[in-house]
C-alpha cells in the first residue's frame, strides 16, 4: 500500500532508515521550515522595543543552556546543581580574553565566533573535570558535589583578582561584515546569532539520540548495571555527557557575555541554577522541545508578576514590599503544581496537542 | 596556649548549631531520603516566630521558644502533608525540584512580612557579661545555645532509641517494605519526620538569631552550609551529624585562626567546608558514620 | 444677546482651561533596586524615601504646574532585571535615572556614557566615577568616607608610633574599593597609618579567633565597611572578648569606625549595648540628632502613612535626598524656561557648584558638583553611638588629602 508521505498518520515504516527519521511526514517538514522562518522574520515586521528583544535574548541563551542540562539530567539522569556554574565558566573565558588582551581586541570583536567555540570548549574541560565524581556518585550525592562546584566557583570569581573580584569584566562591541554593531542594532543582531546558534544545537541534540552515543546515555540512566554488561562504559558516557553540557553552557555563558557586554558574578549564583533546573523541569524533562518550552515558561512568568507588581503597588500604595514578594511565591508555586500535577512538563501538552492535531478529524 | 583553646571553645560553640540546623536535615533524608533544600527557610521561619511571639504577643522568652518550636512542628508536618505526600514513588530528581519549590514559596511567604527585609535583634534576656576562664571566654547566649543543642540531641537520641514511635522511625528508615509489612504507617511516619526536623529548626533558628540578629539572607543562607555537615556525617546518621557539626566548627574556627592573615588569605572559612564536601565525596561518599551503601559506577 | 454672550464666556474659559491642561506636563525619574532580596534592609526604606520625596514635590508643586512620575522596580539585586528595568526605561522616556546597586552601576557603567543618562546611584564607589561621565554620586564616595575615618583616628591617635588599623569590608566589589585607596593615601604619605590586616568576612557565626588575632598583631582601630549584620556580629562578639575600647584608641583594646552602611539605627537595634562607642561617619543628618531633618523628615514620613522605623531611617533620608537633588535639577533648569531633557539635566548637575551649590535639608553640606568632582555632598559628619543613640562629634569637615589624591 502505497504511503502518503504529507499525510500519514499512523506507523508505516517499511525499513530501518524510515523509522529514524527526524520529520515523520512532508508535512511536518515544511510546517517546521515555516515555523523557522517566522522566528526569523518577525523582528524586522513587528518592531520591538529593546526591552523585548533583551527578554528574547535571554530566553534564547536559557534555553541553549538549557539544551545541555536536558542533555544531562533529563537524557542521562544525572541531576546538576550547578549548571550556573558551567554558564558562568563560559561568559569568563570570553571575559579573561577580554581582560588579558583588552576588551576591542580583534580576537574578541571580530572573531567571535570562534570565541564562542573556545568557550565551549571550556565549558566541556570543566564539565567533564566536574564529572569525574560520577564515575563514582549516584543521584543525590552527585548533586551535592554539583552543588559544591557551584559554591566554590562562587568563591574562586569573587576571591581572584584577574577575575576582578566578580566585577563586572567588559566586553566589547563586535563587528560583522557590515561594520561594528552599533547600539541600537546589538539586541537584534545577537538574536539573529542566538537563533542560528540554538537551532543548530537542537538539530545536533535530535541527532545525538539518533547515534550511538544518544542510545547509550539513556540505556545508561535506564539501569547502568545492565548497560555495562551490554559492553558500554556507564562511567565514561557520564563523563561525556557532562562534558556535553558543559559545552552548551559554555556557548551560552558566552553568548550571555557578549550580550550584556560583560561577565558579572551576580549572575552566575545557585539562584540561577535552580532557574534553569525549573525551567527543565517546567519544560518537559528529557524531551527536546521542552528545553525551548521551558524557558519561555519562566521568563514570561517572570515578566507577568513584574507586571502584576507594579499593577498591585499602584492599586494598594505602599504594599510594594508584598506586590515584590510575589516572585518567588508565584515561582516556586508554578514549580510545585507542576511536579504536583502534570510531572512531565509543558512538552506532555504539547505532545497531547500534537497527537491530537495529527488524528484530527478522527479521535483514535 | 589560651588562643588555641578559645578557638576550640569557639568551634564547639559554632559547631553545635550547625549540628542542630544539620540534625532536622538528618532526620527528613533517614526516614524518607529527601533532601530538604528549603531547611534554611525552616531554620529562618522558626527565629521569626520566636521573635513575634516574644516582642509583639510579650510572652517570656522561653514560652515564646517552645511555642515556635511546636508551631513549626505542625507547619512542618502540614509542609509534608500537602507537597510531599502526592509525590511518594516519583523519581529523585521531582523530589528534589519540589523542595526547591518550596523554598521558593517559603522565601515569597517571608518576603510578605516585614521580617524579609528589615533587621531585628531579640531582646536582652540573658547577662551580658561573658564567662572568663582561664583566659577563654564564652557568653552567655553561646553557652545557652550549646546547653540547649546538647538536650535536644540527647532528648532525641533518647527519642529514637526507647520510644516506640522512633523505633519505628528507624525501622522505616531501614526497609520500608518490611516496615509496611509490620504494619507501621509509612505516610506517618513521614509526617513526624519533617515535624521533628521542624522542631530542630525552630530551635536553631531561635538560638542563631540570638548570636547574629535576625537578618533573614543570613539565616537561610544556612540551608546550604548544612550540606557539607551532613556529608561529612553520612546523610542518615543521627550521631554523625552532630559529631560532622562540631568538626566543621572547629575546622572553620581553626581555618580562621590560623590560614586568614597568611599569604593574603581571607574567608577561607567560607570556602574549607565546600572543598571538604568535595574531598569526602570522592573518597568517602557515606561520610563518617552513614552505612548506606554507595553504588559504585 | 444673552445667550451669545454666554457662548464665547463659556469657550473662553473652556479655552483657558484646555490651554492649561496641555501646559502641564509629567517628567519620569526611575529607579531599579533591591526592595526584597539581598540588602533590601536597605533598600526598602530607600524606596520609600525616593516614593514619598516625590509625592511632596509634586504636592508642593514644586516643578509649578508640571509633576515628576517616579517609576520604582524591584530588581532583587539582580543585574540583569536592572538591565532589563533599564532598557524599559528608556523606552518609557525618563530623563534621569536612580540606581542602586554597586555591581549593576558597574556593569551599565557603558550603558549610562552611551545614552547620556545622567544617574544617581545608592552606591558610593569611587570606581564608579572612573571611566564614566554621567555618575553622580549623592555624597562622598566610600573611600572618602575611610578617609575621613583615617584622618579623624590619626589626629586623635594617643602615644606615638603610627596608628594599626585593621579593615573588615564586605567580601565584593562593594567592600573592596576603600582599601585600594587608602593604601594609596598610604603610599602618598598623606596618611600616617598601617593597614595590618583587611578581612573579609563572611557569614561568620564567631568573630573570636580573628578578634584576637588583630589584638595579637597590635591593632588599635578597626574600620568597618560592609552593611550592618556582620557589623552587630563583630561588636557583640568584642564585647563579649572585653576587646571594645571604652575611651577613643584605647591601649590594647579595638575602637570600631565605619562607613556609611555599617550604622545608623539598625545598627543599634542588633547590636544593643554593644554599639556603644561604635564611630561612623556618613554625610547625612540623623533625626535623632538634628532637630531640623527630624521636624521636616518625620512630617513627610507621617503625611505618607510611614511607620517609626522607616521614618528615622538613614536610607529612607538617602532615598529622598537623591530624589531631591534631581527633582531640584529639574526646577533650575525650568526655571530658566529650558526644556527638561537629559542634557539639560545633566549640564544643570555639573553647574551646582559655587553660588549654584545645592543645601539640602538632609546633608550636613551642600551637594556640590563639577566635571572634575562627581561627588555630591564632600564634607562628612563623625557620630559615636553614646547611650544608645547616635552624637555628633566635632563640626562637618573635609577630606584634604582625598580631594588630593582624587579629584577626578
Amino acid at each position: 500500500m502505497a504511503v502518503n508521505r504529507w499525510l500519514a498518520t499512523g506507523n508505516y515504516f517499511t525499513s530501518y532508515r524510515d523509522e529514524q527519521r527526524i520529520f515523520q511526514t512532508h508535512l511536518d517538514r515544511t510546517i517546521h521550515v515555516a515555523f523557522l522562518l517566522v522566528l526569523f522574520a518577525w523582528p524586522l515586521v513587528f518592531d520591538p522595543g529593546n526591552k523585548a528583544m533583551l527578554v528574547v535574548d535571554n530566553i534564547l541563551i536559557a534555553a541553549i543552556a538549557v539544551l545541555g542540562l536536558n542533555l544531562l539530567t533529563g537524557f542521562a539522569g544525572l541531576i546538576s546543581i550547578g549548571h550556573a556554574a558551567f554558564v558562568g565558566v563560559g561568559a569568563y573565558t570570553v571575559a579573561s580574553a577580554c581582560r588579558v588582551l583588552g576588551d576591542s581586541h580583534p580576537l574578541v570583536t571580530h572573531a567571535w565566533p570562534l570565541m564562542l567555540l573556545a568557550a565551549g570548549g571550556v565549558g566541556a574541560a570543566v564539565g567533564a573535570f566536574v564529572g569525574l565524581p560520577a564515575m563514582r556518585l549516584k543521584h543525590l550525592y552527585l548533586a551535592i558535589a554539583t552543588l559544591s562546584f557551584q559554591m566554590i566557583f562562587q568563591w574562586v570569581i569573587n576571591f581572584m583578582g584577574f577575575f576582578n573580584q566578580g566585577q563586572t569584566i567588559f566586553v566589547g562591541r563586535v563587528r560583522w561584515f557590515t561594520g561594528t554593531v552599533s547600539r541600537d542594532g546589538h539586541y537584534l543582531f545577537w538574536y539573529y546569532v542566538m537563533l542560528v546558534v540554538v537551532i543548530l544545537c537542537g538539530y545536533a541534540v535530535r541527532n545525538l539520540l539518533r547515534t550511538r552515543y544518544g542510545r547509550c546515555l539513556v540505556a545508561v540512566r535506564d539501569n547502568d548495571r545492565a548497560a555495562d554488561a551490554m559492553g558500554m562504559h556507564p562511567g565514561l558516557t557520564k563523563v561525556y555527557a557532562f562534558a556535553l553540557a558543559g559545552f552548551f553552557a559554555g556557548v551560552a555563558g558566552a553568548l550571555h557575555a557578549y550580550v550584556y557586554r560583560g561577565a558579572g558574578f551576580e549572575s552566575f549564583t545557585l539562584h540561577h541554577s535552580i532557574t534553569y533546573l525549573a525551567m527543565a523541569i517546567v519544560g518537559g524533562l528529557g524531551t527536546l522541545v521542552g528545553s525551548f518550552l521551558g524557558p519561555v515558561a519562566i521568563m514570561l512568568l517572570d515578566l507577568g508578576v513584574e507586571d502584576l507588581s507594579k499593577v498591585a503597588g499602584t492599586v494598594f500604595a505602599g504594599a510594594k514590599n508584598l506586590a515584590t514578594a510575589f516572585k518567588p511565591l508565584a515561582f516556586g508555586t508554578v514549580i510545585v503544581l507542576f511536579l504536583m500535577f502534570e510531572p512531565r512538563g509543558i512538552a506532555n501538552w504539547w505532545r497531547i496537542a500534537r497527537s491530537y492535531l495529527k488524528l484530527w478529524p478522527f479521535r483514535y | 596556649m589560651s588562643y588555641f583553646f578559645q578557638l576550640v571553645v569557639s568551634g564547639v560553640v559554632v559547631g553545635s548549631i550547625y549540628a542542630l540546623s544539620a540534625l532536622g536535615f538528618v532526620l527528613i533524608y533517614k526516614s524518607s531520603r529527601v533532601l530538604n533544600i528549603a531547611h534554611g527557610q525552616l531554620i529562618a521561619s522558626g527565629a521569626f516566630i520566636t521573635y513575634a511571639l516574644a516582642v509583639w504577643v510579650g510572652l517570656p522568652i522561653a514560652v515564646a521558644f517552645f511555642l515556635s518550636m511546636i508551631a513549626l512542628f505542625f507547619i512542618a508536618m502540614s509542609v509534608e502533608r500537602i507537597f510531599l505526600r502526592r509525590l511518594i514513588g516519583e523519581p529523585i530528581i521531582s523530589v528534589i525540584m519540589v523542595t526547591i519549590g518550596l523554598m521558593s514559596i517559603l522565601d515569597g511567604l517571608i518576603y510578605l512580612t516585614p521580617f524579609g527585609t528589615y533587621n531585628f535583634s531579640f531582646p536582652e534576656f540573658l547577662p551580658t557579661t561573658p564567662i572568663q576562664a582561664g583566659g577563654v571566654s564564652i557568653s552567655w547566649t553561646q553557652l545557652v545555645g550549646v546547653i540547649i543543642t546538647a538536650l535536644l540531641i540527647g532528648g532525641f537520641s533518647w527519642f529514637f532509641k526507647k520510644s516506640t514511635l522512633g523505633i519505628s522511625m528507624r525501622a522505616v528508615s531501614d526497609d520500608q517494605m518490611a516496615s509496611m509489612a509490620i504494619g507501621i504507617s509509612i505516610p506517618r511516619v513521614f509526617g513526624l519526620a519533617w515535624a521533628a526536623a521542624g522542631f530542630s529548626a525552630a530551635a536553631a533558628g531561635a538560638i542563631i538569631g540570638n548570636i547574629t540578629g535576625l537578618n533573614f539572607e543570613t539565616l537561610h543562607a544556612f540551608g546550604i552550609t548544612v550540606f557539607p555537615v551532613v556529608i561529612l556525617g553520612g546523610l542518615d546518621s543521627i550521631f554523625g551529624a552532630v559529631v560532622a557539626g562540631i568538626i566543621m566548627g572547629l575546622i572553620q574556627q581553626f581555618a580562621s585562626g590560623y590560614l586568614d592573615g597568611h599569604w593574603g588569605l581571607s574567608g577561607t572559612a567560607n570556602l574549607l567546608p565546600y572543598i571538604i564536601l568535595l574531598v569526602i565525596l570522592l573518597f568517602k561518599p557515606h561520610g563518617l558514620f552513614g552505612i548506606h551503601e554507595i553504588e559504585r559506577v | 444677546m444673552k445667550k451669545g454672550q454666554w457662548v464665547l464666556v463659556t469657550m473662553a474659559v473652556l479655552t483657558l482651561a484646555f490651554a492649561a491642561d496641555v501646559q502641564a506636563k509629567t517628567y519620569k525619574i526611575a529607579s531599579s533596586l533591591a526592595i526584597t532580596g539581598p540588602t533590601s534592609d536597605a533598600g526598602a526604606p530607600y524606596a520609600k524615601g525616593m516614593e514619598d520625596y516625590a509625592k511632596y514635590a509634586n504636592d508642593q508643586k514644586l516643578l509649578g504646574a508640571d509633576t515628576v512620575e517616579m517609576i520604582i522596580r524591584d530588581d532583587q539585586y539582580k543585574t540583569d532585571v536592572t538591565k532589563r528595568n533599564f532598557e524599559e526605561f528608556l523606552s518609557q522616556g525618563i530623563s534621569i535615572y536612580l540606581n542602586y546597586s554597586t555591581g549593576s552601576t558597574l556593569a551599565l557603567k557603558r550603558d549610562f556614557d552611551e545614552e547620556k543618562m545622567p544617574t544617581l546611584p545608592a552606591s558610593f564607589d569611587r570606581t564608579n566615577l572612573v571611566d564614566s561621565t554621567y555618575i553622580f554620586l549623592p555624597i562622598t564616595s566610600y573611600s572618602g568616607q575611610c578617609f575621613g575615618l583615617a584622618e579623624y583616628l590619626i589626629k586623635n591617635h594617643k602615644g606615638g608610633g603610627v596608628p594599626k588599623v585593621a579593615m573588615f569590608i564586605h567580601p565584593s566589589a562593594f567592600g573592596r574599593a576603600p582599601v585600594e585607596h587608602l593604601r594609596k593615601g598610604i603610599e602618598a604619605g598623606l596618611l600616617k597609618m598601617e593597614i595590618v590586616e583587611v578581612v573579609e568576612h563572611g557569614q561568620d557565626l564567631d568573630n573570636t579567633a580573628m578578634l584576637q588575632r588583630l589584638q595579637s598583631k597590635g591593632v588599635q582601630y578597626v574600620l568597618c565597611h560592609t552593611v550592618q549584620s556582620p557589623v552587630a556580629t563583630l561588636l557583640n562578639d568584642a564585647q563579649r572578648l572585653s576587646l571594645t575600647s571604652k575611651e577613643f584608641g584605647e591601649a590594647g583594646k579595638l575602637t570600631f569606625m565605619g562607613a556609611h552602611y555599617t550604622g545608623g539605627n539598625d545598627l543599634i537595634g542588633l547590636a544593643a549595648a554593644a554599639a556603644e562607642g561604635f564611630f561612623w561617619t556618613t554625610s547625612y543628618k540623623l533625626t535623632s540628632e538634628h532637630k531640623d531633618l527630624a521636624e521636616q523628615q518625620l512630617a513627610i514620613a507621617k503625611k505618607y502613612g510611614r511607620d517609626d522605623k522607616t521614618a528615622n531611617s538613614h536610607n529612607y533620608t538617602n532615598g529622598m535626598m537623591v530624589t531631591q537633588v534631581a527633582i531640584e535639577a529639574m526646577r533650575r533648569v525650568k526655571a530658566k524656561n529650558k526644556e527638561i531633557t537629559k542634557q539639560t539635566l545633566y549640564e544643570e548637575l555639573l553647574a551646582m557648584n559655587g553660588p549654584g551649590a545645592f543645601a539640602s535639608f538632609t546633608t550636613v553640606g551642600p551637594v556640590t558638583y563639577s566635571k572634575t568632582d562627581r561627588e555630591g555632598v564632600d564634607t562628612l559628619q563623625l557620630y559615636v553611638v553614646k547611650g544608645g543613640v547616635f552624637r555628633s562629634v566635632g563640626p562637618p569637615s573635609l577630606s584634604e588629602s582625598y580631594k588630593k589624591l582624587f579629584t577626578n
